[in-house]
């Protein structure tokens, strides 16, 4: 039995998911004549992700999940997973999109941004990020995957994310390297200054990473955060500071820089200015501070 | 163990609807007015979080016997790859049957019998623990299985003896891993899970709720068998459902610590973030209930400490990496995107040295197709302090890594 005395916390936040579920339209059984629902639509809320991604729901949470439908369809022995991941806002959605294509390669006649080939279709519109599986790699059905893709994202809303991206300085900037983070999992693969949430992204701030070349082939890669203060900013940096990986060593600093040396024998710089913390890793050499 | 390793199922299983509704509503509340999460929250206060006590001093104390890992041959790892061994994405049974036996051999310099002779006996209950995440894309290869069991009943193992096993018995069945397809061979999942009622999607809980609340895979778990860590578990019933448990116990199935009496692990050869989820971690996640609690805190950690466990540290005497396909990012989710045909399988007693070498061909690979890795020694951290407990020998210097063409 529901108890009688629900906190308007908890009514809205069932209008909220309410409202928010209706924003997605399934596709129908036939949305390609023959293909039909082959099991009943599954939802996955909050940490219930867990259920469906046993040891990759962090990133999701991270970046801001809200919620996972999951739809089956068949036909004969075809079967196609539609999984449409909602999250809390564009940039987010963005930011697992990025995570997840790689190199990003768009299947031609999708209007939508998208990725993929004849096995998977990574789709991102406004807050969803969405991934069209088939499993046995047949290319024959790419074109009921496109139309599933098409139907699926056709009603939804189409705000574009933030522009964290802007950050970067574009000079030498490689093309398709550029992703962004949110905390302690998103920046997992790119490098680690330390335990847990060192640059205190605190799953709500978002930072932009991307690969360097220059013309002399010189490489780096270029971490910008816009902090919501230079408060903040100066904090992040004293967090860092103070809780700099065992196997980074500091080379030289300031009252608003520092650089160091890694396991790699490969240079780093760390800067905070005007509320922005601005860091280079991957340095062949040691760079000057500022 | 001195620790109480366990405590009347109904206190922990008492989950009112309101203490669900309350916990959902601070997650909710804090989307609908722009407020960090509850992870954020607790992130931002812990920028340097440290580990959770667990109970693994209790158990590296408990003495060693003649099976324990790293089995009789720390530090080597057979790797052994056959272009013909995937033809249009299947696998090819008599190919991969060869490359069984001769991988087998190479790790043993023994035939398959006399390896068999030294790892098993006639009369072992069996059990293949399987991968079957990501079905048919990246789940372990029925292929596969089916040469050990052939390896099995060739040396004399009734397939009754035999089982293949996993942590959800609905995963196995989607892998392909079904009676009419393995006729007299066991096929348990250490629990069942309500995928509808886990998502949402049915007020019907009678499929994984008795009648007096508890789990009905409640039983399958032993109470005197668990790997604490104290972390705390969601009290929700979705959480209950997928877990079984929410307290500080994981406990581990009754299967391994009162059935089983030797255990071959099947792992599949792909990375989870930017580390492994192979041969330690199949076990490590795959041994216990109640997982979702440690991931964040404890993550790698558990694939190590896990296997101390005498029920796996004693009983594991051979692991098996289907690598005939492989996937090199997008893990532990089955991503097709970074799939790839690798027609390699990896063969080991010592599960520790098989993870730090397929983690560096792992690396090699993510390097070679564009990925963006990070190399920090802690994502192998882990497998050193394998070692540390005498669990695995994992130094550069002291692995041998044998590579075979076939």
């Amino acid at each position: 039995m529901w108890p009688r005395t629900i906190s308007a916390g908890v009514v809205l936040l069932f209008v909220c998911f309410s409202f928010a579920a209706a924003e997605v339209d399934i596709p129908p059984d036939n949305f390609v004549e023959g293909w039909q629902k082959s099991e009943d639509l599954l939802r996955f809320v909050g940490h219930d992700l867990y259920g469906h991604i046993d040891g990759g729901a962090e990133l999701f949470h991270e970046f801001g999940f809200e919620q996972l439908l999951v739809q089956r369809y068949a036909q004969g022995d075809n079967e196609i997973d539609l999984e449409i991941y909602q999250m809390t806002e564009p940039t987010a959605a963005l930011g697992i999109y990025l995570m997840k294509c790689g190199t990003e390669k768009p299947l031609p006649g999708l209007e939508m941004r998208n990725s993929g080939g004849a096995s998977q279709i990574l789709l991102l519109k406004d807050r969803f990020f969405i991934q069209l599986n088939n499993f046995l790699g047949d290319s024959t059905l790419i074109p009921a995957m496109t139309t599933l893709a098409r139907q699926v994202t056709a009603g939804l809303p189409d705000r574009q994310p933030l522009v964290v991206m802007d950050g970067l300085p574009p000079e030498g900037l490689m093309s398709g390297s550029a992703r962004i983070i949110r905390g302690p999992y998103g920046l997992q693969p790119i490098y680690t200054f330390g335990k847990g949430d060192i640059l205190q992204l605190d799953g709500r701030i978002f930072g932009a990473v991307g690969d360097y070349e220059t013309e002399a082939g010189e490489t780096w890669t270029t971490i910008v955060i816009p902090y919501p203060s230079p408060k903040n900013a100066r904090a992040a940096f004293a967090n860092l500071t103070a809780n700099l990986d065992d196997y980074l060593t500091v080379t030289d600093r300031n009252d608003s820089a520092f650089t160091f040396q890694d396991y790699r024998s490969k240079f780093g710089l760390v800067r905070v200015r005007d509320g922005v913390l601005d860091i280079r890793i991957d340095l062949a050499a040691q760079p000057a501070l500022p | 163990m001195a620790k109480p390793q366990y405590q009347s199922m109904n206190t922990r299983l008492h989950v009112g609807r309101r203490d669900f509704l309350k916990t959902t509503s601070i997650v909710g509340a804090g989307l609908v007015l722009g407020t960090p999460t509850l992870m954020a929250q607790d992130a931002a206060q812990k920028s340097a979080p440290e580990k959770p006590r667990t109970n693994i001093d209790e158990i590296a104390a408990i003495p060693r016997t003649e099976t324990s890992l790293p089995g009789p041959f720390p530090g080597k790892v057979v790797q052994i790859t056959d272009e013909k061994a995937m033809v249009d994405d299947k696998p090819q049974a008599e190919v991969v049957s060869r490359m069984f036996e001769a991988g087998l051999n190479r790790l043993t310099g023994k035939t398959a019998t006399e390896s068999f002779d030294m790892l098993l006996s006639k009369d072992d209950v069996i059990g293949i623990k399987v991968n079957p995440v990501g079905a048919g894309l990246i789940s372990t290869r029925l292929e596969l299985v089916d040469a050990i069991i052939a390896w099995l009943e060739a040396n004399g193992v009734v397939r009754g003896n035999i089982i293949i096993w996993d942590r959800f018995d609905s995963m196995l069945t989607d892998a392909g891993f079904t009676a009419d397809r393995y006729p007299g061979i066991g096929l348990e999942g250490l629990q069942t899970m309500d995928e509808s009622a886990a998502a949402g999607e049915s007020e019907d809980d009678s499929r994984w709720l008795d009648a007096d609340g508890n789990h009905v895979s409640a039983g399958l778990f032993d109470p005197e068998v668990s790997y604490w860590a104290d972390v705390e578990a969601p009290k929700d019933k979705p959480y209950l459902n997928q877990h079984v448990f929410n307290g500080k116990d994981s406990y581990f199935g009754k299967l391994l610590t009162q059935k089983l009496t030797k255990i071959i692990n099947v792992p599949v050869f792909k990375n989870t973030g930017n580390g492994i989820s192979i041969a330690t971690k199949n076990l490590g996640y795959g041994a216990i209930c109640n997982t979702g609690r440690l991931h964040r805190p404890l993550f790698f950690d558990v694939c190590t400490e896990v296997l101390a466990f005498p029920c796996i540290r004693d009983k594991l005497v051979l692991n098996v990496v289907d690598g005939l396909r492989g996937q090199y990012d997008g893990g532990p989710m089955p991503s097709a995107e970074f799939t790839y045909t690798y027609n390699t399988l990896f063969f080991a007693t010592d599960p520790f040295a098989l993870d730090m070498v397929c983690h560096d061909l792992m690396v090699e690979k993510r390097k070679s197709m564009g990925i963006k890795v990070n190399e920090h020694p802690m994502f192998t951290e882990y497998l050193k302090y394998g070692q540390k407990l005498g669990l695995g020998v994992v130094g550069k210097d002291e692995i041998q890594h044998v590579q075979v063409q076939g």
